[in-house]
């Protein structure tokens, strides 16, 4: 969208340890980088702590140690309210719309860091519903009455209200028929090319290493692989994870 | 008929009373998932902020449900920044015994202020009734009926038509997100519970109006919050106010037409059968929002 996304929004996670009870961490000293221009993907088996990293870097979860950094500078203490300020969106897994507010309303939710500034506001409202025209017939419907597609649309045109450099994405194609997850992921990749970082976290290893220019795995909380698409083969990595012995000859 | 008419003229004036006592409440545990059970202590001191500031200020009623808005709501984000705040990541239960403790502390404080006299506000219109046709209105109850309504549509208003409205209603229904678009939630938290104890102190002056209180007639107000909350659910304001109206509206029914002591078997009986028909109570409640 803007030139501001197009030089800056990298994102770094180093030796981030967290979890949800102090006993229990779910995170072990994971570090990651995300570029700008970029389409980063953190993959790995159930509970391996790919959601849990996403909730570190948005904020929401405060990391027991290591730091969070963005273009360099610390961010770990920034409060998660105010990381959209900095560029930085979240889009969390599941269907996150507000379901009993309009379609028109989530969107100006998207834009309250604009704060009074009303003619800032509306010029953003004005750009998403030109990127995404087919919203302006559901605008004063309930987003909760829409289908799971038209919903993940409204998140995405959401999320890009504030104009963020930094894309955090939590399994796009979650609950979707397959042809609009398709469209899904098209449109991260779309505003990847616009110059924003995209970090995604996905179960569906073929759409993400379809998309990706950089990898890494993790296991059980701790970084386990990284590099760029073609270093990894999916099927033994699945296998892996899943604990599937390989087939006769090495087959799938 | 006419009888039915007056009950329920009656009972529409004494349900927007129990409304304005009741939205609070349902704001907080709508909003905030805060079951507030010292709401009651809040709508008591309301009441005796309106006799106080009539006593010493020579305020009427109608000036102190004014002034009451901005004490109560300050005195609402003092406990949420001093108590609230610190157990808003605690069990659901931890808060509910923080504010028990307020419930304790305050209405203790109250009693050794006050004592347990109980008190009335009399004012020039007290006694003076309306005439329509067959039916007679006690013009203080139409006076804190009108306040009460008024108040009501203004929160509701306020709730659907503002900036700051849609962004309660959006924390109400995913708090996560409501903090990655950048909404402050704990700033709006204390928004919220000082609204909701704002309008506790303001119910509280229109309630006093109208009805004798002492420190303890608190269990009584929150007794009766929380059976509008459960009458009309937490879907929203106009949801209190059908919960407020239904609970005013079978009270003065039953008290025409069954023996006094027979109203809240009635009101509790059908509470009762509301709850059996949900089957989870104040749960069920929870999981529809403002």
């Amino acid at each position: 969208m803007s030139a501001q996304a197009a030089f800056r929004g990298k994102v770094e996670a180093r030796g981030v340890v967290a979890g949800y009870d102090t006993a229990h961490h779910v995170l072990r000293g994971v570090s990651l980088v995300a570029q700008p221009g970029r389409v980063t993907v953190v993959l790995g088996p159930n509970g391996a702590g790919k959601s849990t990293v996403l909730r570190v870097l948005s904020g929401l979860l405060p990391p027991a140690q290591g730091t969070v950094l963005l273009d360099g500078e610390d961010i770990t203490a920034v409060p998660p309210h105010h990381r959209l300020r900095l560029g930085i969106a979240f889009l969390p897994q599941g269907r996150s719309v507000f379901p009993e507010l309009t379609v028109h309303e989530n969107l100006e939710l998207g834009g309250w860091i604009f704060g009074a500034d009303r003619a800032r506001l509306r010029r953003a409202l004005d750009a998403t519903y030109g990127r995404y025209p087919q919203l302006a017939a559901w605008r004063q419907k309930l987003a909760g009455s829409l289908s799971g597609g038209q919903q993940r649309l409204v998140e995405i045109a959401r999320l890009l209200v504030a104009d963020p450099r930094v894309l955090l994405v939590d399994e796009p194609g979650a609950g979707l028929a397959p042809g609009i997850a398709t469209q899904v992921y098209e449109e991260l990749a779309a505003l990847c090319r616009e110059g924003r970082t995209v970090l995604l976290v996905d179960q569906n290893v073929q759409a993400a290493l379809a998309l990706a220019n950089y990898v890494y795995t993790l296991e059980s909380g701790r970084n386990q692989l990284s590099g760029t698409p073609a270093d990894f083969d999916v099927a033994s990595l699945v296998r892996g994870w899943l604990r599937v012995p390989a087939g006769p000859g090495g087959a799938p | 008929m006419v009888l039915l008419l007056q009950a329920v003229a009656d009972g529409v004036l004494l349900g927007l009373l129990y409304t304005v006592m009741a939205v609070g409440l349902s704001l907080t545990l709508g909003v905030l998932g805060i079951v507030n059970v010292a709401h009651g202590t809040f709508v008591v001191l309301g009441s005796f902020f309106a006799l106080g500031a009539l006593r010493v200020l020579g305020w009427d009623p109608l000036v102190s449900v004014v002034a009451a808005l901005p004490v109560f709501f300050l005195a609402g984000a003092v406990v949420d920044r001093v108590l609230i705040r610190r157990v808003a990541r605690a069990p659901q239960l931890l808060g509910l015994l923080v504010l028990f403790g307020v419930m304790v502390a305050v209405e203790s404080a109250a009693i050794l202020l006050w004592t347990t006299d109980t008190r009335v506000i009399t004012v020039p219109y007290t006694n003076r009734a309306l005439h329509l046709g067959a039916i007679t209105l006690s013009e203080v109850r139409l006076i804190a009926g009108g306040i009460a309504l008024l108040l009501v549509v203004l929160l509701h208003a306020g709730l659907r038509l503002t900036r700051f409205g849609k962004a309660i209603r959006a924390m109400a229904q995913n708090r996560d997100v409501a903090m990655v678009l950048g909404i402050d939630v704990g700033w709006l938290s204390m928004v919220v519970f000082g609204l909701g104890t704002a309008t506790a102190g303001a119910g509280g002056v229109v309630l006093g109006m109208v009805f004798p209180f002492d420190p303890q007639t608190q269990i009584q107000w929150l007794s009766w919050a929380f059976l509008v909350v459960l009458f009309g659910g937490l879907g929203g304001v106009g949801n209190t106010l059908a919960g407020g109206l239904t609970v005013g509206v079978i009270q003065a029914l039953a008290s025409v037409l069954l023996p006094f002591r027979y109203v809240f078997l009635v009101l509790y009986g059908l509470l009762a059968a509301i709850l059996i028909v949900k089957g989870q109570g104040l749960a069920a409640v929870r999981t529809r929002r403002i």
